[in-house]
This record gives structure tokens, C-alpha cells and sequence, in this order.
């Protein structure tokens, strides 16, 4: 489980974007390997006031997720909202962890009211809770979505900076037990589903497109996107989330394109658990959960 | 055991333009909106309806399952059934029919009847030579019978084949049949205008009353029906250029509908589980017929619902007089013009193996909150747009008021229906 947001200390200052900046160029950049191997931070936040949501964009980002497209936008949209500032804080000259490289662990976030397509939203992210993992250092990025000075929205991103050091000793993480499940669903992923997230998410990380970069990091062809699957699944329970909730998923494996995959859910009192497994069910991918808002 | 189906009440989308604020929407994601805001007018959430029926008359191969998935994304129980009935423009009041029936016979207790259509995500085929050489080459054994089909493709198989609402029969387009129609049954340009222009201050005014407050819920920023035309007149309808019966036709795009995007639905229940779930209740479904002509042999199009109407009021007993309300579908001015004219046609009606003419009605009563020329015309929308309106203003009325809906639909066939206030 992850740390609850806490939304913009009253400390950190903020720098205010004009306009939601860009992504490929902060990614070039990153890709360039970083010769510091001790994580730093920059302290501050960034944020932009006023986005206007594009209905055109929610509605092939909803196309491609799974999504019915309705009035009130998925909670994963707005972390794909929030995503530019996520590679905005990561870019900044005092921060030696960067993005691309980095592998999304965990994601939390709980949408506090639903949020219209029509809504104005102020949007800021910063990056905290540095924190040492046996593989490298952990960083939270927070994003915090108001509304007229309401908080509607709030994820928590966590980070593992591989091979970067923080002090401290790692904390033990507690996998959850596993059992082998039957999946109650297949979902054949296509080839081109990278490129389509990508479109939607405007997420420029080759690793989900190209077989080169995929194999530049290891793995034999390209990776789907968590936040896809993140969203795939949430899309799947669309009947039964509530007005307000909480998602926490962790992503377990890689999933790579094009190949099917299994999933698995159950409704219990107060929550809803899914699995992303291989297509038998034999092994985790991703796993989600949903509870009442805090 | 037979029960009273009673209209609860309705929801829908505003209705709009094809390729306007609704072009990115589907069929299902439609439907779903229109569900959404039932669910959440009538507090139905997790709720297992008896049935829901609905149908689009554009129409995905994939979406086999169009009503069952709509109801899978909305907050109904999933153990709520669904099944998809079409019948081109009457789609919407003939799966009010239909769920009313099972109502009345005690095979269900609640449903909800709907339809939807989007002239802006219409399927796209490919034409019919290229798929039987699809079809031929995917059911080969062998490589060599794979390729060979292929052979006989030309270039012009590779266009794509947009839907049309021609008639299969006859080549012509709607719009081309009524014109035919229009012309034989002597309709004037500025009787349809006129027609045209009441449909539009009349929704107009249903609008500013508050009438559709709880009949339409607001769909990705659209709030209100969007192809309404308040400031519209006669004068400015007059300008309008032919665009059926060529250049001195007087059918335009001001007095046909426009093709349109959005979705309708009615909750129907027996008055029993109305009560029970502590339900308002509307207007009965007292009866409904369904007529064809034919077309194909030289019959006027959409004059279908012209018999559908005469044998339903015989069968009751009823004439034009007992009705407080009609609704008479807006295919286009002239289709309500010529349906009025036809009813009141001695010979036409007894040509029709009814006894005599049904008679004339009172304009006053006729599309009191306006209709398709100005709400727009989603196909199989329609009919589930008029029966909760119709049903609101009978119950206005108070109990006992009558009301007659009369739709035309493709293939020269009619649809038609009695609403009683209770």
C-alpha cells in the first residue's frame, strides 16, 4: 500500500505553467543516462490552472481503455491529465531521478466527487517520500486535480528508480499471497494497442511502440502500458464503481504486445478486487483494488 | 392474468445533428447515457428489470448484443435481460409494444423499452463483391484458394459502402418517395413551411416551460435538443432551396428531419410494481397495431400507419374525437400533412379495408411540444422519445385523456399506438 497524498504542503512552492508542457523533448533528454546515482528531488510543484478537458480525446482515450464514453470521466483520464507534469518534475535540473527508466510499482488514487468532461480543472503534481528499495530508490509522484478549490481528484505514482541510492534500509514489502485463479475473461491485446495508448495518453516512452527500445530494456517485444491495463480494468467494473472511490493497483508484471491475457474479478462488501493474470491464470500481472473514498 | 402497462416515465439524450457534439459517441455509449439517467431519475441502481428492450437502426455487426452491453455498462443489475428488436424508424414504439405486452400478460413486471441511433458512427462496409471474395477466400483450404478469389476483385469492389436509407425496392430514398407522395396528395410548400415552423416554436416553448426537465438529461455539454430552431419562421423556412422533388419540389431541409444522433428510453411497469416501488404513473398502453403497404407496387411510402390506426380504432371503438392528443411522427411536414389528408380520404381509407374515413382532428392537439422536424429523428429513437412525452401530457390532462402516436417507418410500414392518462 502506498502513502496517502498529502496535497501540496503548504511550504513547497509552486511553479505555474501556462499551458500543459510537452513531453518529447523531456524524454530525449531523459533517456540520456543520468551519472548520479544518488537520488535527489526537486521540492517544489508545478501546476496548470484552467485545463479545459478535449471531449474528442476523452472519447478515443474511452474507445481504447474500454470505456463507455459518459458525461463523468474515468479516474485513470486524469492521471493521463496529470501525466506532463509528471515528466515536468523529474525534468527539472534539481532532480537526478528520471522518468523514462523508471518503473511505475504501484498507483493509487481516489476520486472524491465524479468530475464532468465540461470541468475546468487545476492541475499540480510534485514528487516526495524518497525512500530506499533493494533494487534502488522509491518516489511517490503526487497529483492533485481541483475544481473551483475543491479537491476532486488525487493519485499517488510510485516510482522505482532502479539502481539509485537514498539512505535508509529498505522497507520489506509484503507481497500478498498468490493462488493460481481461472480467469473469467481473455482480452487479446493487439500489436497496434501501444500505439493507440499512445495517442490517447500522449505518453511518448518508445518502450511501448518500438521492439528496438523494448529490447534496449530487456524485454523481448513492446510493453503494453500499466496505465492501459490499469484502465482496461477499471473499465471493466464500470457497473459497479460507486460515485466516490479508491483505486490502488500494483503492476507485477510486464505485459507484452500483441498477446492475450486473463481476467478475474470479485465484489465483496466494501470493495472490489481484480487480477490481470497470463492467460491461464497461473501468474499475477496487475492487481487492483477498489475501495470506498476515504 | 392480464395487468394494466403503465409508462412510468422516460429519459433521453438531447437529440443532434449528425457529425456535431455527439459525432465521437456510439450507439452504446448513447444508450448507456440515456440508461444512465433513467437509473438515476427512478433511483433504479442495482435494480433487476424485467426486461429492456431496444434497437438501432444503423447498426454495428459487433454490436449484436447493442441493448444487453448498454445495460452490462449501466448501474442496473447485470442479471437485468435485454434484447435488441428492430423495425426501422417505428423501432422505439415497437419496443414499447413489446414490453408492454409481456407487462399485460404477467411475463414481466417492469421493463424498458428505448432505441438509439447515430447517423455519425454509422457502420461502414465494405461492398457486396468484396465480401462474398472475403467470404470465399476465408472458407478456402488451401493457400492457392486463398489468393485465386481475389482475382475477380475490381477497383471499384474497394469502395466503401456508407448506409443509406434507400429503399432496397425501389432505389429511391425517402425523401424521393415522399416527394412522390407530397405531389399525388397536392401538399403545399407552405403548409409543410407552416408545419415546420409550429414543430419549432412548440419545442421551443415546451423548453422554457421546464417540460423536458425530466424527460432529457444533459450528454457530453449538450443540454438541450440541439437542432431546435427557436427564431425560426415561415419566412426564413421559405427561403430554403428544394432538396427532394427536384427544383420545383417543395420538400426542404427545413420541413424533412435531419439525420440525427441521440437515444431515447420508458420505463414501463404494472401498476402493481409501481406502487410497490413507490413509482409515479404516467399513462396506460391501452393498444397498438402495426400496418404495411405496398410500396414496391406504387403505394404511398409512409402512409403505412394509415390503416395501422384505422383497424386499432375500430378494434376499440374509439374515433379521432375521443383523442386530447396526437402524436403524429414529423418523417417530414409533408408525412404528417398527407397522413392528415388521408385519414380524412373517404375512398383511400375504404381502399384500405376500413369502414369509412377515420375523419380530421383538431391542429390544436397535434405535436403540442413539437416533434421530429424539430427535435431531430435518431431512427430508432423516436418512438421511446414520444411515449414518455405523450405520457406527461396526458397525465397533465388528468386521468381518462387520451392520446394516438402515429409513426411511419421504412419498408411502407406503420406503427401505431393508444396512451391512456391513469
Amino acid at each position: 500500500m502506498s502513502v496517502p497524498p498529502a496535497a501540496g504542503a503548504a511550504d513547497r512552492p509552486v511553479q505555474h505553467l501556462d499551458a500543459m508542457p510537452g513531453m518529447a523533448a523531456a524524454f530525449a533528454r531523459a533517456l540520456a543516462p543520468s551519472r548520479r546515482d544518488e537520488a535527489r528531488l526537486p521540492r517544489h510543484a508545478v501546476q496548470v490552472s484552467g485545463y479545459r478537458q478535449d471531449p474528442a480525446r476523452l472519447a478515443e482515450y474511452s474507445r481504447v481503455c474500454g470505456f463507455t464514453l459518459r458525461d463523468h470521466v474515468p479516474p485513470t483520464w486524469l492521471h493521463v491529465l496529470t501525466f506532463p507534469l509528471h515528466v515536468h518534475v523529474l525534468g527539472d535540473r534539481s532532480s537526478t531521478v528520471r522518468l523514462a527508466g523508471a518503473v511505475h510499482v504501484s498507483n493509487s488514487m481516489t476520486l472524491h466527487r465524479p468530475v464532468g468532461v465540461q470541468e475546468s480543472l487545476d492541475i499540480a503534481v510534485h514528487a516526495q517520500n524518497l525512500r530506499p528499495h533493494r533494487r534502488g530508490a522509491l518516489v511517490d509522484l503526487v497529483g492533485t486535480i481541483t475544481v473551483a478549490g475543491d479537491v476532486v481528484w488525487e493519485g499517488v505514482s510510485t516510482y522505482l528508480a532502479s539502481g539509485m541510492s537514498t539512505p535508509g534500509e529498505p522497507e520489506e514489502a509484503e507481497r500478498p499471497p498468490w493462488e493460481p485463479l481461472v480467469p473469467h475473461a481473455t482480452w487479446r491485446l493487439p500489436g497496434d494497442l501501444g500505439r493507440r495508448y499512445r495517442r490517447v495518453s500522449h505518453d511518448p516512452n518508445p518502450i511501448h511502440t518500438s521492439r528496438i527500445a523494448a529490447k534496449a530494456f530487456g524485454f523481448a517485444r513492446p510493453i503494453i502500458h500499466g496505465m492501459w491495463t490499469h484502465a482496461r480494468a477499471l473499465a471493466a467494473l464500470e457497473n459497479r464503481l460507486p460515485a466516490s472511490y479508491r483505486v490502488h493497483v500494483d503492476f507485477l508484471k510486464p505485459i507484452l504486445l500483441p498477446g492475450p491475457v486473463g481476467f478475474a474479478s470479485t465484489a465483496r462488501e466494501h470493495a472490489i478486487d481484480a487480477t490481470v493474470t497470463s492467460r491461464d491464470g497461473s501468474r499475477p500481472l496487475l492487481r487492483l483494488q477498489v475501495t470506498e473514498a476515504p | 392474468m392480464t395487468h394494466n402497462a403503465v409508462v412510468v416515465g422516460g429519459n433521453r439524450t438531447p437529440f443532434a445533428k449528425a457529425g456535431g457534439p455527439f459525432a465521437q459517441a456510439s450507439n452504446h455509449d448513447l444508450l448507456t447515457a440515456a440508461l444512465d439517467g433513467l437509473v438515476a431519475r427512478f433511483g433504479l441502481a442495482g435494480e433487476r428489470i424485467g426486461e429492456v428492450a431496444a434497437g438501432a437502426v444503423l447498426k454495428h455487426p459487433k454490436d449484436f448484443n447493442l441493448t444487453r452491453e448498454a445495460v452490462l455498462s449501466s448501474a442496473l443489475s447485470p442479471a437485468t435481460p435485454a434484447c435488441d428488436l428492430q423495425q426501422a424508424c417505428g423501432t422505439g414504439l415497437e419496443t414499447t409494444i413489446y414490453i408492454a405486452n409481456k407487462i399485460r400478460l404477467g411475463q414481466i413486471e417492469s421493463g424498458i423499452a428505448g432505441g438509439v441511433d447515430s447517423t455519425s458512427d454509422a457502420p461502414i462496409t465494405v461492398s457486396d463483391p468484396l465480401r462474398r471474395t472475403l467470404l470465399k477466400a476465408n472458407s478456402a483450404r488451401s493457400a492457392m484458394d486463398r489468393i485465386k478469389p481475389f482475382a475477380s476483385v475490381r477497383p471499384s469492389h474497394l469502395k466503401p459502402q456508407a448506409p443509406s436509407v434507400t429503399e432496397p425496392r425501389t432505389g429511391l430514398s425517402m425523401g424521393e418517395h415522399q416527394a412522390l407522395t407530397t405531389e399525388r396528395w397536392g401538399i403545399s410548400r407552405e403548409e409543410q413551411d407552416e408545419l415546420a415552423a409550429a414543430s419549432h416554436h412548440h419545442l421551443a416553448a415546451a423548453w422554457d416551460d421546464g417540460f423536458f426537465d425530466d424527460l432529457v438529461t444533459p450528454y457530453l455539454r449538450v443540454a438541450g435538443d440541439a437542432i431546435l430552431r427557436a427564431d425560426t419562421s415561415v419566412e426564413k423556412l421559405a427561403k430554403l432551396r428544394p432538396a427532394f422533388g427536384g427544383e420545383h419540389g417543395t420538400m426542404t431541409a427545413g420541413n424533412s428531419t435531419a439525420l440525427s444522433d441521440g437515444a431515447a428510453t420508458a420505463l414501463l411497469a404494472s401498476e402493481e410494481w409501481a406502487a410497490a416501488h413507490h413509482m409515479p404513473v404516467l399513462a396506460k398502453v391501452v393498444d397498438a397495431e402495426v400496418a404495411a403497404v405496398d410500396h414496391p407496387g406504387g403505394d404511398d411510402l409512409l402512409l403505412g400507419p394509415v390503416a395501422a390506426a384505422g383497424r386499432m380504432l375500430e378494434r376499440q371503438g374509439l374515433t379521432l374525437d375521443d383523442f386530447d392528443l396526437i402524436e403524429i411522427h414529423e418523417a417530414f411536414a409533408s408525412t404528417v400533412l398527407t397522413t392528415l389528408k388521408a385519414w380524412d380520404d373517404e375512398d383511400y381509407c375504404r381502399g384500405l379495408g376500413l369502414d369509412g374515413k377515420l375523419g380530421t382532428i383538431d391542429r390544436a392537439r397535434l405535436n403540442v411540444t413539437g416533434s421530429s422536424l424539430a427535435v431531430g429523428h435518431p431512427f430508432a429513437a423516436t418512438g421511446a422519445r414520444i411515449v414518455p412525452t405523450l405520457a406527461k401530457l396526458l397525465h397533465q390532462r388528468g386521468a381518462g385523456s387520451k392520446g394516438l402516436i402515429s409513426m411511419c417507418a421504412a419498408g411502407g410500414q406503420g406503427v401505431v399506438a393508444i396512451l391512456e392518462a391513469v
